[in-house]
């Protein structure tokens, strides 16, 4: 069964069923204790699309990490007490690793990434730095609250062609069914998700594997104010 | 203003809508250089009523301030039936929909549009150039084809935002 592209709308979704063959699901994934095992990666997932302010931590600790809860707090603005919250949070979802050992506590975590290769959606860290900008930049704020985080993720997609230079603006407001000054906007607004993945997510090419080293964006190592590294051993 | 750009008074400057979402909002950093650079040189930015699109909604600030601080206007520029635009026009959207890999028709109309307006322009005042500036790198490359083939590349230059204040250093953007 080939996949019918006229069935999938702007926003990711699709108008009729395209079920993935029924031999993925056996006795065996379909173990109760099995599906209670994966039970609590889908609620983490779930938990970080929808709250953006949640995964705006998990990605700064992702990206930047190993660091410190004072970090977070200065690079992200946030109160102690909330960074806390989030961290613990994290923990807790088992997206953060927490080594006591040292003081002050230092975070990592892993990155993660989702392919659904039926609809298809893919989520990695780039996705999720996407999403978590509208706590800071209002005009991925309105986007998302207009159209919603799927047609945010195609957008995310039409940004990163206009930078490698193979589609252009008003194309993707018509592949995405948007305003063409709102796709301006909006391919804007995505600039800092795109700059940064390209360097510090290793899923990046899953979502541009054509044009993953053709985007023209600003090089995070000749900005004064990007955050350092500390896991590189080269800074 | 350390920086010189290529713009000049004596020209008529076309800025296709873009430009003005790639320097942010008015309180961005890249805003102000260009604001400057527009201003410093004594020109206004020509927004053609065709490519500016459907003003409203939050979006619009930046191009409601430029238009209220007086270095942007928008122009009823003439609709593009003659010849000349027509052909410019074409031209444009063959060079878009292959540097984009699309079909012809798939190419939005008001992308290919600038090529025949900014050669009606010349042709019809008697301004000694015209620079249009856009964002788009397919855009860009269809408006110098359609200039080339029509033989006005002595009056008509195609700019990128990198052309007039530099590339983007990235010091405006906020990473997360």
């Amino acid at each position: 069964m080939t996949p019918d592209r006229d069935h999938i709308h702007p926003d990711g979704g699709i108008g009729t069923l395209n079920p993935p063959p029924i031999d993925v699901l056996n006795e065996e994934t379909l173990e109760p204790e099995t599906l209670a095992e994966n039970a609590p990666r889908l609620e983490t997932v779930v938990e970080l699309l929808n709250r953006p302010a949640l995964a705006r931590v998990y990605v700064y600790i992702c990206y930047w990490g190993p660091v410190a809860p004072p970090e977070i707090m200065e690079a992200l603005d946030l109160s102690k007490s909330t960074t806390y919250e989030y961290v613990d949070r994290l923990v807790d979802l088992g997206l953060v690793d927490r080594d006591d050992s040292t003081r002050p506590q230092q975070l990592t975590a892993d990155p993660i990434i989702i392919v659904e290769q039926y609809v298809p959606i893919v989520i990695t860290p780039t996705v999720l730095h996407a999403l978590a900008l509208q706590e800071v930049d209002e005009d991925i704020e309105y986007f998302v609250d207009r159209y919603g985080l799927g047609k945010l993720i195609a957008a995310l997609r039409g940004a990163g062609l206009h930078f490698a230079g193979t589609t252009t603006q008003r194309m993707v407001a018509s592949d995405i069914d948007v305003r063409e000054t709102e796709a301006m906007m909006i391919i804007y607004a995505l600039k800092p998700a795109l700059a940064v993945g390209r360097e510090h997510d290793p899923f990046f090419e899953y979502l541009f594997p054509d044009v993953h080293d053709e985007m023209d964006l600003p090089n995070l190592d000749e900005m004064a104010d990007a955050p350092t590294d500390s896991s590189d051993p080269d800074r | 203003m350390g920086r010189d750009t290529p713009l000049s008074a004596d020209q008529d400057v076309l800025v296709d809508a873009n430009i003005f979402y790639a320097i942010g909002r008015p309180s961005n950093p890249q805003y102000h250089r260009f604001r400057t650079a527009v201003q410093h040189a004594g020109v206004v930015c020509k927004l053609p009523r065709r490519v500016i699109g459907e003003l409203g909604g939050t979006e619009t600030d930046r191009v409601r301030t430029a238009l209220d601080e007086g270095w942007a206007e928008i122009i009823d520029a003439p609709s593009p039936t003659d010849g000349d635009a027509v052909a410019a026009s074409d031209i444009a959207r063959r060079t878009i929909a292959s540097e984009t890999d699309q079909a012809e028709h798939e190419v939005e109309k008001t992308d290919a549009i600038l090529a025949g307006l900014a050669i009606q322009y010349v042709r019809d005042r008697s301004t000694t150039s015209v620079v249009v500036l856009t964002d788009d790198q397919p855009a860009k490359k269809g408006i110098e084809n359609a200039v080339r083939a029509q033989g006005y590349t002595d009056a008509i230059t195609v700019y990128g935002l990198a052309d007039i204040i530099g590339d983007d250093p990235g010091d405006s953007m906020r990473l997360i």
